[in-house]
């Protein structure tokens, strides 16, 4: 059992858990962050996607005693401005079918328009590799981060920097 | 276009959410409120008006358990079925707002509980539309000519001279209108109409458009909606492992030693109790301390006889059962083709593992949980637990992916087990993925052995198909289907191997291999007979008796739609393929190309698909296209990579790592639907275009390397070719 006190969604939140935990199940046990998902526990879906330091990484093999300060971003948290494109393209091409990936997928996805504003097909299939959707969903996928781009592209300065 | 699903409810609404929601209503003692309803927005629509008691306001307009108007305007429509993906929490409360006619930004929707009064909550072999359709229209129907007489009493004029448009009641010859807000408390003490006409589809104005499903804005910030997300006041998470041996039972375990592993609060064994597989519970503070100290289980088990089980030996056994059951001699002058088709089991894999909540309270036991048949859970419980019906009570969650899977309610019956022995802490069971894999109800493998006669004209005379499946479930072969229905004598002799291993309903049962096997056989057919497919499929469908339930006209309209669309014939070069297949399901006519290419190393690219549907009245058509597209690639995927091996009686993948899935990449960057105009009563639609497409694919790698898939899934040949 240890302390740790965490950087998630911009505040600062200590839970006392097993140091083996990992971070998914601290997010969705102990702080009630249920938007990340899980769904296989040995890094294979995605569905537990969330940033660390702002780079998609796998909660469900992440312990909770390595992630230190690194800032820690959920679903729910996430307020970039390409998150929020992804959030709005999301829904104007109702893009989730279940639902259960889409958190991981628009996580995976805000980070890839952040580094690259206009990706091509080859592009987001390299970032979107490591999120499986099992309802195959991914033609709106894609749809949607094309979408979100442009979007974003309106939304913010040409160099794509943030608002 | 987007619709929030709180655009109608208070500020107050938006400000609470399904967690809190559960919080409440438990602090509340966890009657009236927990029991009416399991959605953050009818918590608050039932609190608005009357926080003390959590009843409805009494100015509130509900004619029927589907509709109520409140007199701020705020129309609340309850979604009976469960929402897995499929879109029904949307497509159905549009079905109602079409006939209540209301403006869909209006309207807020509320998942229903388990509840009589709703009628058929199945959400299983594509029916939720098909057999709510009339249901929810009455519901709406009825509602607006309440709203109708309301206004015709207080204007003191005829109803038949009322008219409505978006939510508003009007009376041309005097020029008013009132809203059906301003209605409502006057419409509440009017008599439920009987009989009511309802509207000539093709004056549908909502339905055919495109609505985004009611809970994206939620799932896209992440929250909570699954039966994963519920949280309890004081609850403990649970697993529960049972015997990787299908049937196995326990023995014995290291009980004592699991309990003094750290956060768990219990651990025992589960035994004695009707409908459930004896297993071991382990009780903790958390999820992962419960995964942790399960992984230091050690069972003694007695494995049963399904230990001897394996898909090797069934492979055998099935060839042996084929020949027995081979075709009659053909008369000379009549050519065969034969050809053995192999499917293999899968499972559902749904991403959402299977899951349950429960809390067994005062003698009642309340139960959240992610299913495809609410009812069969609360079955389960009750006759496993020796329960009243009354002190039962089921709130459908959000599924993350149903696919049939979540028709077995096994996990709430185990779930309600554990919590009746923790009587008073409420307790979530979560399978881990593993445990998913392992204990599924798979689809089952099949065997087909076809043999045709082709006679000199390259006419088919003859079709024999000695059909092998595993004992029970769905899946039977019968000779009613294209293209048995259009050669005189073609007959299915079907054997079974030795049951034990558990099979299931899995998305478009029986179709999903049975359509792939015989389709993929038309096309060697055409091959051998020298004809072009296409020209020889419409051929043989144009010879199908017509029968009140299948009309072959309309698999021709969708075949030679899709072939269009398609560009179906132009010339290509080798490593390029098209292949088509068709199926007819759940009342539904799908055709499907499948261009792909295939690098000489073997590499499989699926480049576009082009779907052609006849699926009658199209409800929400961006949920038609996401099911049609969906289904495709899911058929597409389970074909491409997947199958279980049974090994000493259990699967052999436990994993996504074992079990590949397709991703991104692998997923055609084109799909093209396209819908046949229908005003015909809609048919189901969440399986029918899942068939085809794997057939389809087949048939094009065939045209692109001459290599025909007789075995499933795909990966497992090699497509190189020189």
């Amino acid at each position: 059992m240890g302390k740790y006190t965490l950087n998630v969604n911009g505040a600062p939140r200590t839970v006392e858990v097993e140091s083996d935990t990992p971070l998914l199940w601290v997010l969705r046990d102990s702080l009630e962050l249920t938007g990340t998902k899980f769904g296989c526990g040995i890094n294979q879906c995605g569905a537990c996607t969330v940033h660390l330091n702002g780079v998609p990484t796998r909660s469900c093999r992440t312990p909770v005693s390595t992630v230190g300060s690194a800032v820690v971003t959920t679903i729910e948290g996430i307020d970039s401005p390409q998150a929020r494109a992804l959030q709005d393209a999301w829904c104007e091409l109702d893009v989730p079918q279940c639902g259960y990936c889409q958190g991981g997928q628009i996580l995976a996805a805000a980070a890839l328009l952040k580094s690259n504003p206009r990706p091509t097909d080859a592009d987001i299939d390299a970032a979107m590799a490591r999120n499986l959707c099992r309802c195959a969903s991914y033609t709106r996928i894609r749809a949607g981060i094309k979408r979100a781009a442009e979007l974003a592209a309106t939304s913010t300065p040409a160099t794509g920097k943030r608002e | 276009m987007t619709h929030d699903p709180n655009a109608g409810a208070s500020k107050h609404a938006r400000q609470i959410d399904r967690r809190q929601f559960i919080k409440i209503s438990a602090l509340a003692g966890g009657g009236l409120l927990v029991a009416s309803v399991s959605d953050a927005s009818a918590h608050v629509a039932a609190v608005d008006g009357a926080p003390a008691a959590g009843l409805a306001p009494v100015a509130d307009f509900a004619p029927n358990v589907f509709v109520s108007i409140a007199p701020s305007g705020a129309v609340t429509l309850i979604a009976p079925n469960s929402e897995m993906g499929q879109g029904i929490k949307t497509s159905l409360p549009m079905i109602i707002a079409e006939e209540l006619d209301v403006k869909w930004e209006q309207v807020t929707v509320v998942q229903g509980d388990l509840n009589p009064a709703y009628g058929r909550q199945f959400s299983v072999g594509s029916g939720s539309t098909v057999a709510n359709f009339i249901a929810m229209r009455r519901a709406g129907a009825a509602a607006r000519a309440v709203l109708v007489e309301a206004a015709a009493q207080e204007w003191n004029v005829r109803a038949s001279e009322c008219t409505t448009f978006e939510g508003v009641v009007m009376h041309a010859a005097s020029n008013r209108k009132a809203a059906y807000g301003a209605l409502a408390t006057k419409a509440a003490q009017l008599p439920a109409p009987v009989d009511v006409p309802l509207k000539d589809p093709r004056t549908f104005k909502l339905l055919g458009t495109r609505i985004a499903g009611v809970d994206n804005r939620k799932i896209v910030k992440g929250a909570p909606l699954f039966g994963m997300d519920v949280k309890l006041p004081g609850m403990l998470y649970a697993t529960y492992t049972k015997c990787a041996v299908f049937g196995g039972e326990v023995v014995s375990a290291n009980l004592e030693e699991v309990k003094a592993k750290p956060g768990v609060r219990d651990a025992f064994v589960l035994s004695g109790i009707a409908g459930l597989t004896s297993g071991v519970a382990v009780v903790a503070d958390s999820t992962w301390n419960a995964f942790s100290a399960t992984k230091a289980l050690k069972v003694q088990w007695n494995e049963g006889p399904q230990v001897s089980q394996s898909s090797a030996d069934m492979a055998v056994q099935a060839l042996t059962l084929a020949k027995a059951n081979g075709p009659a001699p053909l008369p000379s002058g009549v050519r065969a083709v034969e050809a053995v088709y192999h499917y293999p089991f899968l499972a559902h894999a749904t991403l959402e593992p299977q899951n349950c909540t429960a809390w067994y309270n005062n003698g009642v036991m309340e139960m959240w949980t992610p299913t495809q048949i609410p009812s069969s859970g609360q079955g389960l419980v009750i006759k496993g637990l020796g329960l009243a019906a009354n002190n039962v009570k089921v709130h459908i969650t959000r599924l993350g992916g149903g696919f049939g899977r979540r028709g077995n309610n096994e996990f709430s019956l185990e779930a309600a087990a554990i919590a009746k022995k923790l009587a008073g802490t409420p307790i979530k069971l979560t399978w881990t993925r593993e445990q998913d894999f392992a204990h599924d109800n798979y689809r089952s493998n099949g065997w087909h052995a076809f043999s045709a006669g082709i006679d000199g004209a390259g006419k088919v005379v003859a079709l024999h198909d000695a059909f092998v499946k595993m004992e029970g479930g769905p899946g039977d072969m019968t000779a009613g289907g294209f293209p048995f229905n259009a050669i005189q004598g073609s007959q299915v002799r079907s054997s079974k191997l030795r049951g034990g291993i558990p099979t299931g309903f899995w998305r478009a049962p029986g179709d999903n291999g049975n359509v792939w096997a015989t389709q993929c056989f038309m096309d060697e057919l055409a091959h051998a007979a020298g004809k072009e497919p296409l020209a020889f499929t419409l051929d043989m469908l144009a010879t199908v008796p017509a029968s009140p339930r299948f009309d072959a006209n309309k698999l021709i309209a969708v075949l030679k739609l899709a072939a269009e669309k398609a560009n179906w014939g132009q010339k290509r070069a080798r490593g390029e393929g098209q292949g088509f297949a068709i199926c007819f399901a759940n009342n539904a006519y799908v055709a499907i190309v499948a261009d792909v290419s295939v690098s000489q190393a073997g590499d499989l690219k699926i480049k576009k698909l082009t779907a052609a549907v006849d699926a009658g009245t199209i409800v929400n058509l961006s949920g038609a296209e996401a099911q049609v597209q969906g289904s495709m690639l899911d058929g597409i995927s389970a074909a491409w990579f997947q199958k279980i091996t049974i090994e000493r009686g259990a699967a052999a993948q436990t994993n996504f790592n074992k079990y590949p899935m397709l991703r991104m990449g692998q997923a055609p960057p084109v799909i093209d639907v396209h819908f046949i105009k229908s005003s015909a009563p809609p048919t189901g639609l969440g399986e029918p275009a899942l068939p085809p497409a794997a057939p389809a694919v087949c048939n094009a790698i065939f045209a692109a390397t001459a290599k025909r898939i007789r075995t499933l899934p795909i990966a497992d040949d090699t497509l190189r070719w020189t």
